[in-house]
């Protein structure tokens, strides 16, 4: 199953769960009938959006940055150099 | 391919690294990837797989196969025909039952390969993958703009594909020689999407992606290759494996 066809299923699940309720198949209190259910699917895809966003503020913030990485680099770059000097091999 | 062996005795660690105007970095990492495996003791070969560098690239290479004999081979194609072949070229010449998979600029560092084959061994993993998203893995020398590209496109890719890997588009992997062999047959993706298409179809196959934290330093020489245009193929590359795979 690829997933497209996972996505796709699922979507037509919900949807068909989402379409029994709004058409009133299933008997609801009114207020959720009338208040909720037809926003739902808005409801839905902002809340989505915000968590997608949620996740991005998220990963920006716990973002690791690493300079000691760097430095240690750059000290073995140097290293390196010099030895391969020594073996014949051309550096800058 | 191989079956299970008790000791690391006759594992043989292949890296195989395509380059295009690499001079450089080139010695450089040469120079680290031998030293990490020489304090290791484990035995490793080099693949050069340089297509039609203009800047010198193949003299150094030849300069490095001499000097670190016999682990270093060179075998260049005459341009620039991309990176998913490049790895197909060079694992034809590749003798080792491990194959890793890196970038030559230095923003993959040798000395994360122990832990990699260490992780590789504990779980029995196919593939382990470098990740700069998870644990105590980190990038030096993004912005703002850069952090937030990157940052993004994995939060798309993830949530379009839900590949059970923190960091999709890392290029720094181990192998076992027998999963990668399987995988080039099954994917067709070729260029920088690559990546991303061996890591899902590998997880759609059922193959096991195990992860080490690794701290990416970015282009110490040379500039990022990424635009515009990049992040449009990207995107197609993505909705093209979610549909495909």
């Amino acid at each position: 199953m690829t997933r497209a066809q996972q996505t796709i299923s699922l979507a037509l699940l919900v949807t068909s769960l989402y379409l029994s309720l709004y058409l009133g198949l299933i008997p609801l209190p009114a207020v959720v009938q009338e208040e909720i259910i037809p926003v739902l699917p808005l409801w839905s895809l902002v809340t989505f959006g915000a968590w997608l966003l949620v996740r991005l503020g998220w990963g920006m913030l716990t973002f690791r940055d690493t300079p000691d990485a760097y430095a240690e680099l750059m000290e073995e770059i140097k290293l390196a150099k010099a030895d391969l000097r020594v073996k014949g091999v051309d550096v800058d | 391919m191989a079956s299970a062996k008790s000791s690391g005795s006759k594992d043989t660690y292949s890296v195989i690294l395509p380059t295009f105007n690499e001079r450089q970095n080139l010695p450089i990492i040469t120079w680290l990837l031998n030293r990490t495996f020489t304090e290791q003791n484990l035995d490793w070969e080099l693949v050069i797989v340089d297509d039609g560098s203009p800047d010198g690239t193949q003299e150094v290479a030849a300069q490095l196969v001499k000097a670190y004999s016999p682990h270093v081979q060179l075998r260049p194609r005459t341009g620039k025909l991309g990176l998913g072949t490049a790895y197909v070229h060079g694992l034809k010449y590749a003798k080792g039952n491990y194959i890793i998979i890196m970038d030559a600029d230095f923003s993959h560092h040798p000395k994360f390969i122990p832990q990699m084959i260490e992780k590789m061994k504990e779980g029995d993993y196919d593939i382990v993958t470098g990740t700069r998203y998870a644990g105590d893995g980190g990038v030096y020398g993004w912005d703002l703009k850069r952090k937030l590209t990157s940052k993004g496109a994995n939060i798309f890719a993830d949530t379009v594909l839900r590949p059970g890997v923190s960091d999709l588009t890392g290029s720094f992997r181990l192998y076992k020689r027998a999963v990668l062999e399987k995988l080039f047959e099954s994917t067709d993706a070729r260029g920088f999407t690559m990546q991303m298409a061996l890591a899902v179809t590998a997880k759609a196959k059922g193959y096991s992606i195990g992860e080490v934290p690794i701290s990416f330093v970015d282009r110490v020489y040379g500039d990022s290759k990424l635009g515009g245009e990049e992040i449009v193929e990207y995107a197609k590359g993505v909705l093209q494996l979610w549909w495909s795979i």
